[in-house]
Order: structure tokens, then sequence, then C-alpha cells
């Protein structure tokens, strides 16, 4: 593991005491020692101060409103075998991809829904949906969007920087978990095995000139703890290096889905909100995304306190948007299934004022595309 | 002076008009409004209005082509006696910068810009390069530019230099609340301006705002201290008052600040008494 991402010196087994929890909130620059000690068993009792120190910082940062966005499936074709995925490549069930007619028609019913950001999915890289099917649907969605981020597959960076001259605008990329070895178990085969590339590939997004680039990892695959203190050694390190570049961070959390899969170090929403809390509190200025995985009642008692970014009336399946109904089966379960109207709705009852345009295409094109 | 001549004077100092000048329009409020990070349009029309500001700055990242429900400018405009000032944040150069300005004169109408780059999406603190060459381009074309910018008094020559109508140096980073922690920059900056020097940034409380009043500033710009505060409306009017409070203090005069050493009982210059004697 390379020694900028490795957590061992702050996970060293001697657990943390109640004093260093406090001490952790109490620190002026916390760090991922501090994170460690917010996420162990002692900081269970902080839990509200922890909630009434995150919203704090959430409101001071991002005020009273909440940036929302929404994903679009464009393919579920895969050749990888990660053992927790609904598009893995040996779940039996429909394959397709949407066209580029059906690609603007999705983009114009989430226009129509409001949005002015939206997230381009697909699987692995395929002959069906490859990188120039990709660079096509971005250069679609960026034409009607202020803001297209994309989430899919590792790329180079020359590929990048095409991206953002297409007009992306962010690449989400989660190393599902930083465990080696946890990784190498659950990704079963296809080119995803391959860790350090996925690793090293939000670092060639940033070098490619992209705005924004989203991490995270899938809470359900290994320790959590371990898992979070790399998260944040990963995004100090991109700070470090590429300091022009932006960083979000998700929490996606493993739910039931199609593969059946159980599992090992399941999560629950206490923790879930813990761990949004300390994060919130080690990284006060990175905007925090909790998507509609979640069951309503918990996103909306989430929404502020950390969580400064959410998804709204998705669907996970392709082609999801559209009257017809879906043929393919969703890469997870929703558990917000409310329309756009009803979450903006619940954010304003909660004194948030949900955002649809928080960036602007004019920002594009000048640098970006790595000419810069 | 008796009391009556004492009123009378301050009859006469309250009839001149206290009124500030940048790029040729005349101001009387000395507070500047920004309209991110409130939970809805009429908190912040609200706000704006009991702030009695009349240069209010909109991110032209939030402003739609075509007006939206969360659209900020549509219930700004309704407002009127306010000028717009629309802001390039989000701009992490001067040409993305420059483009956001020319789009925003379009859309606002109006001929001021805040320019705002920064590049780093952390700290947001800005870029003094691109700052500097994007001020100096905006103005040449015409713009009233207002530039946002770290509290560096060489900077703020350079950029009165290439035409700025006013500076904006920050009282610490953008959002922090921390006060006038550049005290001491702001000092140099003031001392030597030739144009209006506005904070911004980093201001949490009202008494700050005066402080920055009291120190010379000509006015200041907020937005999360009065977004992000308890009751928004009623922290925009306390600030409206305490920017009132610090200009009048200002223009009053401060007494000299006592150095706490008693006067010695013999003097150093006795001896310049015994001359000629």
């Amino acid at each position: 593991m390379s020694a900028w991402l490795d957590p061992s010196t702050w996970l060293d087994g001697k657990g943390s005491t109640p004093a260093d929890v406090e001490r952790a909130l109490g620190c002026d620059d916390p760090g991922p020692r501090e994170l460690a000690a917010l996420l162990s068993p002692a900081a269970h009792p902080f839990l509200e101060s922890m909630a009434q120190r995150a919203r704090a910082l959430t409101r001071r940062r991002f005020g009273r409103t909440i940036s929302m966005y929404a994903p679009l499936y464009l393919a579920n074709y895969c050749t990888n075998g990660c053992a927790y995925c609904g598009f893995a490549s040996d779940r039996v069930q429909p394959r397709r991809r949407l066209e580029p007619p059906e690609v603007e028609e999705e983009l114009a019913m989430l226009k129509e829904m409001g949005f002015e950001e939206v997230l381009l999915l697909t699987g692995e890289r395929t002959s069906h949906a490859g990188f120039d099917y990709l660079l096509e649907s971005v250069s679609l969605a960026a034409r009607q969007f202020h803001a297209v981020g994309v989430e899919a597959f590792p790329m180079t960076a020359r590929e990048y920087a095409l991206l953002a001259e297409a007009g992306c605008s962010g690449v989400t990329l989660y190393q599902e978990t930083y465990d080696p070895r946890r990784y190498d178990l659950l990704h079963r085969w296809g080119p995803k095995k391959d860790y350090l590339d996925r690793l090293d590939a939000p670092a060639r997004a940033m070098e490619a000139g992209m705005r924004t680039v989203g991490l995270g990892f899938l809470l359900g695959l290994s320790d959590p703890v371990f898992d979070a203190v790399c998260l944040l050694r990963h995004a100090g390190h991109l700070r470090r290096n590429h300091w022009k570049s932006g960083i979000t961070l998700s929490f996606p959390r493993l739910r039931p889905q199609a593969g059946n899969f159980t599992s090992t170090f399941p999560v629950d929403e206490a923790w879930l909100a813990r761990l949004v809390f300390a994060v919130r509190i080690v990284l006060p200025d990175v905007p925090l995304l909790l998507s509609t995985r979640e069951r309503p009642e918990f996103r909306d008692g989430m929404a502020g306190l950390g969580i400064s970014k959410m998804s709204a009336g998705s669907r996970t399946t392709v082609g999801g948007y559209g009257g017809a109904e879906p043929a393919t089966e969703g890469q997870f379960q929703v558990g917000d299934k409310r329309s756009v109207p009803e979450i903006c709705a619940m954010l304003r009852n909660r004194g948030l004022a949900p955002v649809f345009k928080n960036w602007d295409s004019v920002f594009r094109d000048a640098e970006a595309g790595g000419h810069g | 002076m008796s009391r009556a001549s004492g009123e009378e004077a301050m009859e006469r100092k309250v009839k001149v008009p206290d009124e500030w000048i940048v790029g040729g329009h005349r101001f009387s409020s000395r507070l500047l409004m920004g309209t991110g990070k409130f939970q809805d349009a009429e908190t912040m029309v609200g706000a704006v209005m009991a702030s009695g500001a009349q240069i209010v700055t909109v991110a032209l990242r939030r402003v739609g082509r075509i007006p939206q429900e969360d659209d900020m400018l549509g219930p700004l405009q309704e407002l009127g006696g306010i000028t717009l000032m629309p802001n390039t944040s989000g701009a992490r150069n001067a040409s993305e910068a420059i483009r956001a300005a020319r789009l925003g004169r379009e859309l606002c109408g109006s001929p001021f810009v805040k320019v705002e780059i920064h590049p780093d999406p952390h700290h947001l603190m800005p870029d003094p390069i691109e700052t500097f060459e994007a001020a100096r381009v905006l103005a040449a074309e015409g713009f009233v530019v207002m530039p946002y910018m770290p509290a560096d008094p060489v900077l703020a020559k350079r950029l009165e230099d290439v035409g700025c109508a006013s500076l904006m140096p920050l009282g610490s980073a953008i959002g922090s609340g921390r006060g006038l922690a550049t005290a001491g920059m702001l000092r140099f900056i003031l001392r030597d301006a030739r144009i209006p020097v506005i904070v911004d940034a980093g201001l949490r409380s009202p008494s700050e705002a005066a402080a920055a009043l009291e120190m010379g500033c000509d006015a200041v710009l907020v937005n999360s201290a009065v977004a992000a505060s308890g009751d928004p409306i009623a922290m925009a009017a306390a600030f409206a008052q305490a920017v009132v409070a610090g200009r009048n203090a200002h223009r009053a005069g401060l007494m000299p600040r006592g150095d706490g050493a008693a006067m010695a009982t013999s003097p150093l210059t006795a001896f310049l008494s015994v001359e000629g004697q």
C-alpha cells in the first residue's frame, strides 16, 4: 500500500478513549488521527454533539442550501465481476444502452424536472458503451446542462482531458474499498481488478483539468474505519498535488440488490450518520453527498447535517426516466422514491433551499480540457 | 461649547451627505450584501431590505438564462433602488472570469462586476495573479471593477493603477467568520488608497463591521454572517446599524490610544525649557 495512503499510523489498534474523542472535537485542525477517534466506539456517546458541530460547519460553508443533481444511467453492459453489484457480468438480466436520441430524451426529462446538474453512469468500458459513446453522451448533456458529471470506469489522462473539453465538469470514481485484499476478493474478474489503476484515476482526472472529482467507498465491503481514514488520506493527497480541483465525497451504503450479496461489514444508519458528521468535522469545506439509496426519513434528517448535496427523483435503471416500464434492473434499490417536488417541499420545510443551478457553463472551455 | 451649539454642530454634520462614490456612482449605504446561502428568496430579499444595502452581489453561477424557481435575480430586480453587482465566483482563472463578467453584464444589466477568482475550491482564497489580469482587461472594457483580493498593499496599488473602481480585500478567509484577521495589512491599504476600500469576506459579527468602518474602510460586504445567522433579517438590520455607528465613529475621530505610561515626573525634554534663561 502506498505510503501516502497507508492508514496504519492512525489505526494502531490501541483504540480511542473518550478523552481522545474530546481532544478530536476540540482540535483546531483535525486530521486522520481525529477522524479515527470520532469513528471509534468511544465516540458513540458524542453523536449528538457531533451532529450539532456538523450542522454548524455545514451552514457556515454552504449556508441554508442543498445542491441538487440527478443520475442518468446510460448503459448496464459490464465485464467486471463485482460481487456486490447489480450490473456485474454474471447477473442474468437484459443489457442495453441508450442510443443518442434516447439519451437526449432522458436529458430532456431531467431538464423538465428542473435539474441543471446531471451525472452520467455506465458500467465497465465495453464495445457497447466505451469511451467514444461516453464522450458523445457528455457532449449531448453539455448542450443542455450547466454541470455534467461522469461515473464510469478509470480512464487515461488524455481521455479525461477530452471529456473535460466536451463539457464534463466532474468525475466520480469510488475505490469501493481501500483494503487491497478485500478489493481483490470482491472484484472477481474484469479490468476493475486493477486496484492501483483505479486508485490513481482521480489524480489523472485532476491532471487533465477536471474541476471536481468525487470520491467514496462502498460501506459494507470492508472495515469502514479503515476505509474512512484511507479516504481522508486519498483526499488530502489529491489536494496537495492538484490544488485547482475540488473534491466531493459520497457515502454509498450497500443495500439489498440483484446480486443478493450479503455484507460482512454491515453499517447501520447511526454509524453512517456518525461517519458523515465526523467527515464534516475534519473536512469542513468539502461537499458531502447523499443519494436516494437511503430511506426518506434518514435523508430528511441528514440534509444540512453534514450533507450539502442530494439527488432526487432518481432512477437507477437504463432508460428509467422515460414513461415505459424499465426493461432492466437497477444498479441498486432506490430507498427514497419521492418526486423532485416532494423532496424540495421537504427541504423547504426544514429551512433549506434546494439549489439546482450552482454552476455555469460559462466556466467551461477557457482552460479546461488539458490545455491549461 | 453650549448644549445648543453642540446640537447645531451635530445637525450641520448630518446635513452634509455622507456619501461615497465608486466608479462615478454615488451611494449612501456602506453595507454591501451577498445573496448566497439563504434558505429561500423571501428571506434573502427580507435581509437585503433590512440591510439597506444599495449594492448587492449575485453569483453568476446561480443565475439561470431562463428564470427558474431557485433563481435569485428575479426577486432582486423587483426590489428597485438596488445596483446589482454580478460576481465571477467559480472562475479559476482570468479568462473564465472575463467571460463570466461579460455574461453578467448582459444578464444583470449592470456595469459593476465583482471579480472573484479562487482556483483552490477549498479555502477559496483569491488568486492575485489571475485577479490582476482579469481586472486589467475588464477595466479597459469599461466595467466598474471591484476585485475581491488578498489583503496585500502592493497588489492594491497595482489594481488601482489598472483602473479598478474599488478594492475589496478580505478580512479573513471567506465564510470563516474570523473577522479582521488582516487588520494590519488593511491599514497599509487604507493609508495609500485613492479608491474606496471595502472589506469583503470573513466578517462574523456587526462589531467587526463597525471596526472596519472605524478603521477607515469605506464599506463592508457580508453574506455568510447574515445568511448563516440565527435570524438573517434581524442580523442584516444589526449590521446596518453597526456600519452606521462605525462610520460615525470614524468621522468623529477616535481618541488616541493610551500607551499606559503615566507622565514622567522628570520629563526627558525638561532641558529644552532652560534655553535662553
